[in-house]
């Protein structure tokens, strides 16, 4: 492996890397603003410059010195060079460039929303100066409105256009350039454009300052009181790894996590922004339908009646009366549980799942001059049918389409249904309109909906943030989330709900029912690689964007 | 050998109301088009070499070796361009300008030459906006190549046939670097590339692309017809040939006039620009970007070792702007500022803050609200921006501190009597160490 030396640390790496990015890879930080691994190379804000030896291509043994600054962006890293970052001549320069980039910056940072993930606070504090020299007047550029959910304070704009980048070579929809010349440019959208192309909010994280703001953030949080969860967007079958950002309970944002092979850098503003049904409209206790009216109920109560209700079904209709309505919302091991709950009541009970919404197309993003694709958005908007056909499949014996099941009640073959609901609205209509008329419907559900009206019984469930999971997307790839916040006041997961159901010993994790399913024959729960979040804001590191 | 009279400027009379626009026929009547005839019956790398043995170097402003330029292209890509750089942006340079309004064919001779010993087989002559007449001009001299079959057809016995068009710029100064050059040609906004690739590799539509001044090309017409030697026999031996010298200022006779490389400035000034008008006091060698000589270095020769010789940063244009005791170095030197910081394409941080910066100084320093320390400010920021090599993308920015450097360093006491002490009294402000401490100008070797 060709190895160079960077501040006296040694950095190998494989394959054509510049020197940035096989120090990225490696941890050795070197400042930077405009490189942005997943966007073309710009070497313009020129804060990476370094000085460096490399070998003579014709004496392999004499080391030349190059007189000139380099931009490490941009230049390849070769066997045996030797960088440094600290040299005088380099930190004069990060010092200049620190300099210049605040100049004309507004002195915003108290009431700025990137105070504390900034990268011109940061590199202030390790590479800049303490005192600002300028005695001129600063250029006031405008706030603008440029999109959907996108707000551009030009003012704090450093100008690395990977804003601009971004809309041209992922999102492919160019909407943003820059205006003007010299000290005088701007960011700007084009005459009668808007930033709203579906994955416009990316241009918010990759702003290293405060020039991008998110209007559904904004001012709503202090950064630092932040925590982090790793978890995986519920919102597509594609599967994008997400933090969720949250504090006490609530949920403030969620940002994208860096997968090579699923989302890269970026998330869909789907996956971004739809996570307010977490807090909207929940359900916070069991209840059951008494003489035409709701009455709450005790979870003690509702486990019995759950699994009196079904006994009762199979005591009067015999085997193959009752089913279990998987929902591809649920993690896997919930599934599990579930199917596992229902064959222990009934050996013969239907599997059924309800089939995720189809939204038209997959929207393919493509990088207009080369052609590549840049990212997916899945038509199929639910993160695990194919973990629900799994399970299915693991169970075997009586399973049938939703529709199937419908003709089973209406023929009044299946009596009893145990269905767990799919937590975002409007999702449920047809689950209810398959299920609805069940003599005996009992109902895992998050919120209000038309299941929970129709069901006799209904227990409140928790939304993939209160708890932990494995989710497959649609390319087959297990993948599992973290909880990011404690279950919303009296709520219990579907797993939690089954393990008690299943009177299983000890408490209920995630984890143990991987270890349960894998000792049950699927193997591919054995060993689940579990995203750690080490920091407790943590965010996708500014090295390795 | 002495310089032996006009040869680009050969058909353009020094007195005014001598010079016609020379047309197709006028051209061809005073032995034009016979370089190319000549050419033509001539291998390719004949030429190539040829105009490596003749030591030309670039007209731009960087001086370029223009036949190593030409055997940077690779072998087998095709196609491949020439851009001809006519953005003449540069303050003080209209040698440009003033060679195709009376001579536009010299320069498509120059193109078809270079075409055919490049095998290329479509030129750009990227022309700047503000240059409407010239622009015209060039129209009608291609479209009468054009139909007497110089472009747009096989030339009889090869298999060699070229286009040349006219791209307009919109008036940016930036665009005369040649990759600025390249995007905007492109229809991009235009910034300068971050090289490599270099031009020669992938340079227009990502093709091999050579690109040229106007007067370089034009050189190549008289290399062909006179042969290396003879070019390299004028001006000195790192800096061979005619040039042509702009000349503006305080002189007596403003104006274009060709002369060997290496003349001394002071020669140039009096037998060609009419004496100083005044005394003198500075001069800027060859454009704005370059910085500025002392009084003492009068007699500095006009060649491309200038800048080591004179502390100056090159050559550049040649357009030679003289000031007498009567100017105001300060108010120049902001006015240079104002044009980088206006002109400068905004895309290294360096560059489009260090050179706002530095106006606002100047403008302030101009307005009577200067102060000592201001111009230890200013050396320091022309010394990190740009001048520390590496620290931006293209020359623009070197341009800006060079100006700035050679003349605080140069004129130290015409900036120190202009900027005021401190105003509030019992404050402190430390004397400009580098300035005051500034070493005299070398007077030149
Ligand atoms: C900021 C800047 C502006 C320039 N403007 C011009 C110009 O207007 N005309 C020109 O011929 N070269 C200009 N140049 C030089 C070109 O980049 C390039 O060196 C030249 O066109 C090469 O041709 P040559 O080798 O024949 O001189 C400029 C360079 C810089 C850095
Ligand atoms: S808005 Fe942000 S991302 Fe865009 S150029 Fe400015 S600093 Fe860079
Ligand atoms: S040096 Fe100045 S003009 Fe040249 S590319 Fe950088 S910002 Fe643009
Ligand atoms: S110039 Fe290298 S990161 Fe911006």
């Amino acid at each position: 492996m060709p190895t160079m030396e960077v501040d006296g640390q040694m950095v190998s790496w494989e394959g054509k890397k510049t020197i940035l990015q096989a120090c990225n890879d490696a941890n050795v930080p070197i400042p930077h603003y405009c490189y942005h691994a997943g966007l073309s190379i710009v070497a313009s804000c020129r804060i990476c410059l370094v000085e460096m030896e490399s070998p003579d291509p014709k004496d392999p043994a004499k080391m030349v010195k190059l007189p000139k600054l380099t931009p490490s962006c941009q230049t390849p890293a070769v066997d045996r060079m030797k960088v440094t970052s600290k040299s005088p001549k380099a930190v004069a320069n990060q010092k200049a460039v620190m300099e210049f980039l605040l100049i004309n910056h507004p002195l915003d940072c108290p009431v700025c929303d990137q105070a504390g993930e900034c990268y011109l606070q940061d590199y202030s504090f390790n590479y800049g100066r303490a005192e600002s020299r300028f005695e001129e007047d600063k250029i006031k550029n405008p706030k603008k409105d440029i999109g959907l959910h996108v707000l551009l304070y030009s003012d704090r704009c450093i100008l690395c256009t990977r804003c601009v980048r971004f809309t041209r070579e992922i999102s492919g929809s160019g909407e943003l350039a820059v205006f003007g010349r010299g000290a005088r440019e701007e960011i700007d959208v084009f005459p009668g454009k808007t930033v709203d192309n579906p994955l416009s909010a990316n241009v918010i994280d990759i702003c290293p300052v405060g020039a991008l703001l998110d209007k559904d953030f904004l001012f709503s949080q202090r950064v630092w009181f932040l925590k982090s969860a790793a978890s995986i967007s519920p919102i597509s079958s594609g599967g994008e790894n997400i933090f969720i950002h949250h504090n006490h309970g609530r949920i403030y944002r969620i940002k994208p996590r860096f997968n090579a092979d699923v989302n890269k850098w970026w998330i869909s503003d789907e996956a971004r922004y739809t996570w307010q049904f977490v807090h909207e409209n929940r359900l916070h206790a069991c209840h059951r339908m008494q003489y035409g009216s709701f009455v709450e109920t005790s979870w003690e109560r509702a486990y019995a009646q759950t699994t009196e209700d079904l006994q009762k079904a199979v005591r009067d209709n015999g085997p193959g009366s009752t089913a279990a309505v998987l929902s591809p919302f649920a993690s896997t091991e919930e599934m599990f549980l579930h199917a596992k709950f229902a064959r222990s009541i009934d050996p013969q009970a239907w599997l059924a799942v309800t089939p995720p919404r189809i939204d038209g197309q997959d929207q393919v993003f493509k990088n207009p001059a080369t052609g590549a694709v840049t990212f997916t958005i899945r038509a199929e908007k639910a993160p695990n049918r194919r973990g629900a056909e799994k399970i299915t499949a693991h169970f075997g014996g009586n399973a049938c389409a939703l529709e199937e099941l419908a003709e089973k009640i209406k023929n009044k073959k299946v009596m009893a249904v145990l269905a767990s609901a799919d937590p975002l609205p409007g999702m449920d209509k047809p689950v209810l309109a398959a299920i609805g008329a069940a003599p005996t419907l009992i109902a895992l559900t998050s919120r209000h909906t038309g299941l929970y009206e129709k069901a006799g019984l209904s227990m409140p469930t928790c939304t993939w943030a209160e708890k932990a999971g494995v989710y497959e997307n649609c390319d087959g790839r297990i993948q599992a989330f973290q909880q990011a916040i404690d279950p919303l006041e009296n709520c219990r997961s579907d797993g939690r709900i089954f393990w008690d159901l299943l009177a299983h010993e000890g408490t209920h994790s995630a984890a143990a029912v991987r270890h349960e399913m894998a000792a049950a024959g699927l193997a591919d729960y054995a060993n689940v690689a579990i995203p750690q979040v080490e920091k407790p804001l943590e965010v996708m590191e500014f090295s390795a964007l | 050998m002495a310089f032996p009279g006009p040869i680009l400027l050969k058909r353009i009379p020094a007195e005014p109301g001598g010079r016609h626009l020379h047309r197709y026929d006028d051209y061809v009547a005073t032995g034009g088009y016979e370089s190319l005839k000549k050419a033509l019956a001539m291998p390719p790398a004949d030429i190539v070499k040829l105009v490596v043995d003749s030591g030309l170097r670039g007209r731009g402003g960087a001086g370029f070796p223009c036949g190593s330029k030409w055997t940077f292209l690779p072998k087998d890509i095709h196609p491949r361009y020439l851009a001809v750089n006519f953005d003449e942006s540069e303050p003080g340079t209209f040698k440009d300008r003033y060679l195709i309004d009376y001579d536009p064919h010299i320069l498509l001779e120059g193109i078809a030459i270079a075409a055919y010993a490049n095998s290329i087989t479509t030129s750009y002559i990227y022309i700047r906006g503000e240059y409407h007449r010239e622009a015209q001009i060039l129209e009608e001299a291609l479209a009468e190549a054009y139909s007497h079959g110089i472009f747009g057809q096989k030339h009889a016995g090869t298999e060699f046939t070229h286009n040349c068009y006219v791209h307009r710029g919109a008036g940016a100064y930036i665009c005369g670097e040649e990759t600025g050059l390249l995007e905007s040609l492109e229809g991009k906004r235009g910034w300068p590339r971050i090289k490599p690739p270099f031009p020669a590799i992938a340079g227009a539509f990502a093709k091999p692309t050579i690109i040229n001044n106007v007067e370089t090309l034009a050189c190549v017409v008289p290399i062909v017809e006179h042969g290396a030697a003879w070019f390299k026999a004028m001006g000195t031996p790192s800096s061979s040939g005619p040039k042509l010298f702009g000349i503006s200022g305080h002189v007596n006779a403003p104006g274009v006039y060709e002369e060997e490389l290496g003349i001394k400035m002071s020669t140039l000034i009096e037998k060609y620009g009419g004496g100083v008008k005044g005394k003198f006091k500075a001069a800027i060698p060859g454009g704005i970007s370059m910085g500025i000589l002392a009084t003492n270095q009068y007699d500095a020769e006009l060649d491309f070792d200038i800048g080591k010789k004179y502390g100056v940063l090159g050559l550049g244009t040649a357009g030679v702007i003289v000031m007498n005791d009567q100017t105001s170095l300060p108010r120049i030197l902001r006015n240079i500022v104002r044009f980088f910081s206006h002109e400068s394409c905004g895309q290294c941080t360096p560059c489009r803050e260090g050179t706002s910066w530095m106006h606002k100084i100047l403008n302030r320093i101009v307005a009577g609200r200067g102060k000592p320390h201001d111009l230890d400010m200013l050396l320091e920021l022309s010394q990190t921006m740009g001048a520390m090599p590496g620290t931006t993308i293209c020359g623009l920015a070197d341009g800006a501190n060079w100006a700035v450097k050679t003349f605080l360093q140069k004129f130290p006491d015409d900036f120190k009597a202009v900027v005021k002490s401190p105003l509030v009294a019992g404050v402190s402000v430390p004397m400009a160490v580098t300035v005051s401490g500034a070493a005299a100008a070398p007077a030149g070797v």
